[in-house]
Order: structure tokens, then sequence, then C-alpha cells
């Protein structure tokens, strides 16, 4: 695939230091691939990118992790309408038999953008 | 024997809720249903800000419903200021308003209501058995919130939106994309209803008084008379009827009529404005064989369906009649002055009032939910729907309820 045909889907708040990793190293990346900056999870819902690459602060990590298939996500029950978050939504998208591939590339809340973003290079 | 129940965590609602059953002899002696998210202090925040920051913060105060709050809150502002919108930004808000209710009822009845129905723990349950169900959900979850971003400008609190008109104009190839979306999606409301018709309703009468806008040239969303079966009066008149009070268990407010509750919501709405639905919509309150006026709450979920089909067919009336024109947004004076706003939002009634000094800042806030007004007429009617189930006529199925 053309690397500049690649959509990653960046989860977090630039404005907030402890959530705002994920888009540091994204912009890193803008001049290769096509980057999309989420609002609300459910988007993901209506992609028609076959393949959803996510990048997100993952808290309790030190070094970044990738994640393959939503089959591997735990979501919590819903216990209301604010918890339509990106876990629940993958799982739906899992449990509705989406053929989509998806990846989530985790990354610590703190560290080095320029550094990390070299190690997740390869997982998009 | 007397046993006392506490459910800390009340799934599927809108927020987060506690409620404390005290039951003693087959009688409920206290039930306290109480909202328990973090104290939030909105209205505080505004003050000191300028007029026109009111909507961009008070839009923060939902993810789910944030259009709601942006546009209440600029009414409230330019009832303050004297100024009255165009028609084109009226409609503007009014799509706004109504796509944001499209994506809230379908949200709320395919992913809060109908697991309950059919016995399943959560939606994610219930999707390898009711996934042509789910993807009609999804589908006009996407139709409402494309409404709100070609309009607003952002999927969630959005942008476009202003005091004294619209900064940014959708573009009419947007328009008119946006409408063959909803008038796909309306093939889905029309099966949620007929979904939700077919479903078993507790017979329950809570005897609310109900509470919604009423406006005589349409279905109210953005305008009309506080009305209810008994009652009516104008919004400037509201703190006169209306009084809020504080529980110390909770972090919401109640809201009271006089000393007793009232409910608001979609079931409200249709009981007080059934004869400005939409055509379609009117076939289907014929198919539903719900007798108007209910004060049951469980028809609210009816009501939702319904309401999605007539906010369909309102969005793509006002879509098929919108040209836009450039219109600059006004520049408003500011001026010591006082203002209310109220519309109608996915939940009910929502209230806005600001008072704002000669240099235009904000000196005093005042919002008021639908969820701190249902609130007493949701934890009585608990209470009412608990005790009932101890009547010796009730069969097993409703005791087991």
């Amino acid at each position: 695939m053309d690397v500049k045909k690649k959509k990653l889907y960046v989860f977090g708040n630039r404005y907030l230091e402890f959530d705002s990793l994920g888009t540091k190293i994204a912009e890193s990346f803008s001049k290769e691939i096509s980057i999309s900056y989420v609002n609300a999870p459910e988007t993901l819902l209506y992609s028609k990118d076959k393949e959803i690459t996510i990048i997100d602060v993952v808290r309790g990590i030190r070094k970044p992790v990738l994640i393959e298939g939503a089959s591997r996500i735990r979501s919590r029950k819903i216990m209301s309408l604010h918890d339509f978050d990106l876990g629940f939504v993958l799982r739906l998208m899992h449990e509705l038999g989406s053929d989509k591939k998806i990846k989530i590339i985790g990354v610590p809340q703190h560290g080095n953008a320029a550094e990390i973003a070299k190690e997740v290079r390869p997982w998009i | 024997m007397s046993r006392l129940i506490s459910l800390n965590h009340i799934t599927k609602i809108e927020g987060h809720a506690k409620l404390v059953l005290g039951i003693k002899r087959g009688k409920v002696m206290r039930c306290e249903l109480s909202a328990v998210e973090g104290s939030r202090y909105f209205e505080g925040l505004v003050r000191g800000r300028r007029y026109n920051e009111a909507h961009e913060i008070t839009s923060r105060i939902c993810g789910i419903c944030s259009c709601a709050h942006v546009i209440a809150a600029i009414s409230a502002v330019e009832n303050a200021l004297g100024y009255s919108p165009t028609e084109q930004t009226n409609d503007l808000r009014k799509l706004l308003t109504l796509g944001e209710r499209i994506r809230s009822h379908a949200t709320h009845l395919y992913f809060l209501a109908l697991p309950d129905y059919l016995g399943y723990e959560s939606a994610l349950a219930m999707a390898s058995r009711h996934k042509a169900d789910l993807e009609s959900a999804l589908r006009m979850m996407k139709a409402g919130n494309n409404v709100i971003r070609t309009i607003g400008g952002r999927d969630l609190h959005p942008v476009s939106a202003a005091v004294g008109g619209w900064l940014k104009y959708p573009k009419k190839e947007s328009l008119a994309i946006l409408k063959k979306e909803i008038v796909e999606a309306k093939k889905d409301a029309l099966k949620t209803c007929k979904l939700f018709f077919s479903l078993k309703y507790p017979k329950f009468d809570s005897g609310a008084e109900y509470f919604s806008l009423v406006d005589s040239k349409e279905y109210a969303v953005l305008e009309g008379k506080f009305t209810s079966q008994h009652t009516s009066f104008e919004k400037w008149q509201y703190k006169d009827f209306v009084n809020e009070y504080h529980e110390p268990r909770s972090t919401a407010n109640f809201v009271v009529k006089g000393d007793h509750k009232y409910m608001v919501g979609a079931l409200s709405r249709l009981n007080n404005n059934h004869a400005h639905l939409s055509r379609d919509a009117k076939k289907m309150l014929n198919l539903s064989r719900l007798k108007l006026p209910s004060t049951n709450p469980f028809h609210n979920n009816i009501a939702q369906a319904i309401e999605t089909v007539h906010c369909m067919d309102k969005c793509i009336e006002i879509l098929e009649s919108l040209d836009i024109k450039n219109e600059p947004v006004e520049k408003l004076k500011a001026k010591e002055s006082g203002g209310v706003g109220c519309i109608e939002v996915p939940r009910g009634t929502l209230w806005h009032e600001y008072s704002i000094n000669a240099e235009g800042i904000i000196t005093n806030a005042n919002i008021i939910t639908p969820t701190a007004q249902n609130l007493l007429s949701i934890q009585e009617d608990i209470r009412a729907f608990v005790q009932s189930a101890f009547d010796p006529w009730r069969g097993k199925a409703h005791q087991e309820l």
C-alpha cells in the first residue's frame, strides 16, 4: 500500500500534558500519512478505511505497545452515554462482524515524542 | 423484615446516579435517587466572562447535548440584549437542535433501553442476534451526527453558532448530501417505531404534571410557552413557578413546580405538541395506539421513536427551503440587562439565564437541565413502582421486575 494513502486516527487532547503525547507523535508523521484527529470515537464506526490505525495515550505503560484486533479489548459495561468510548466502539465493531483490520498504538503519558515516534514508525 | 437496597451505579442513564431503597414489611420506607457526578460549577465559571463566551463554556456541560447548551446560552444572551435572530439563523439553530435529538434518541433507544427490554446485559451482548437493529441505530446516529457537523462545524461542541448570527455557513452541496442521508435514515426511524411499538411496557401511571414548550406554529423546538395540562407561562416568568432546591446527597439540584414533581422530555412534548407532528410521525402515533396524554414514563421510549421520525421530517423540510445567504454576525451592544433562554432538547426543557453588566460581563448565571427537573419525578415514580410490586393482586412477573 502507498504509505501516503495511510491514515492515522489520533485520540487525545493536545492541551492536556498527560494526554497529548499521541498528538505530538502523530504530528511528526503528518508529511507522510493522513492524520485524522478524532473528536468522537463513533467516527470510527462510519470509516470507509479497511485498516484502522489508532494512536492514543495509555496510562501505566513505560514503552509503546501495539494491540492488534478489537477482540483483545475489554470494554466496561455501558453505564451511560458518556461511556460510549473507544473501547466500546471497537468492541461493537467486532461484535457486528466488522472485517476492518484494527491496530492500536498505545504510547506512554510522558516521554520524548521524537524518540517514541521512531519506535512506533514500523507499526504505522 | 426490613431490607436496604443500595445501587451505587445505576446503569444505562445519561449521567451517573445512585439509588437507596429501604423496604420494611412490604412498604417502601425510603427512596432516594441522587445524581452523583462531581460538582461542575459551570454557573460560577461563566461569571466574569464576556457575554459571547457563555455558549462556548456551557457547551462543555455535556458531550451528548452540547448543541443544546450552545443554543440555550445564545438565546438567553440575545434575550438580554434585545436581539431577535434572522429566520435563516433560527433555521440553522433548529437544524442543530434537531440533529442532536436524532443522534441522542437513536443512541438512547438502542444502546440504553432496548437491551433491557430484550433481556440483554448490554448492546454488545445483543449484537450478534440483533445486528440489523443496531445497524439501523448506527445509521440514524450517523445522520444526526452529520447534521451537527455540517451545520455546527464539529461533531461535538459546535463552533458555528454565535451570539448575533452564524459564523460559518454550510455549503449548498453539503446541505444536499445531508438531505439525502436523512431521507435514507428515515427508513430506519420508521422501523424503529415499529420495533418499539411491539415491546411490552409495564402499566404505570406517574400522574406527573407534564411540561414542555408549546408553540402555536409548530412542534416546539426553540420558542413557545412552558405549558402543562394545568398551566402555561412565559419563559421570563420561570422563577415564579419553578423552584430549585438542594439535597446534600445529590450533586444535581432538584426542581419542583410549586411544591410538587413534574416531568419534561419526549413524552411531555408529545402530550403537548402532537397536533404539530409531521404527517408520517402522526401516522406512527396512530399505529402505536398510544393514548395521549400519557403519564406512563415507560412510554417515553415510544415518544422518542415517534419524535425521531418527526425530527427527520422537520430537518428535510428546513433543508428544502433553506437558501443560504451570507448574513454578517450582528455585533450586539452591551447593556446592563438580564435574559432567559429556554429550548427543547433531547431530555426535555433546558433553561439558561444570564445577567450582564454595562461592560458586557456576565454577573450571574442560572442553568436548569432536564435531568434536574426530572429527578424528583423519577425518584417518586420508582417509589410508587416498587411499592406496587408488593400489591397482593400483582402477578409474579411484576414482582420480579
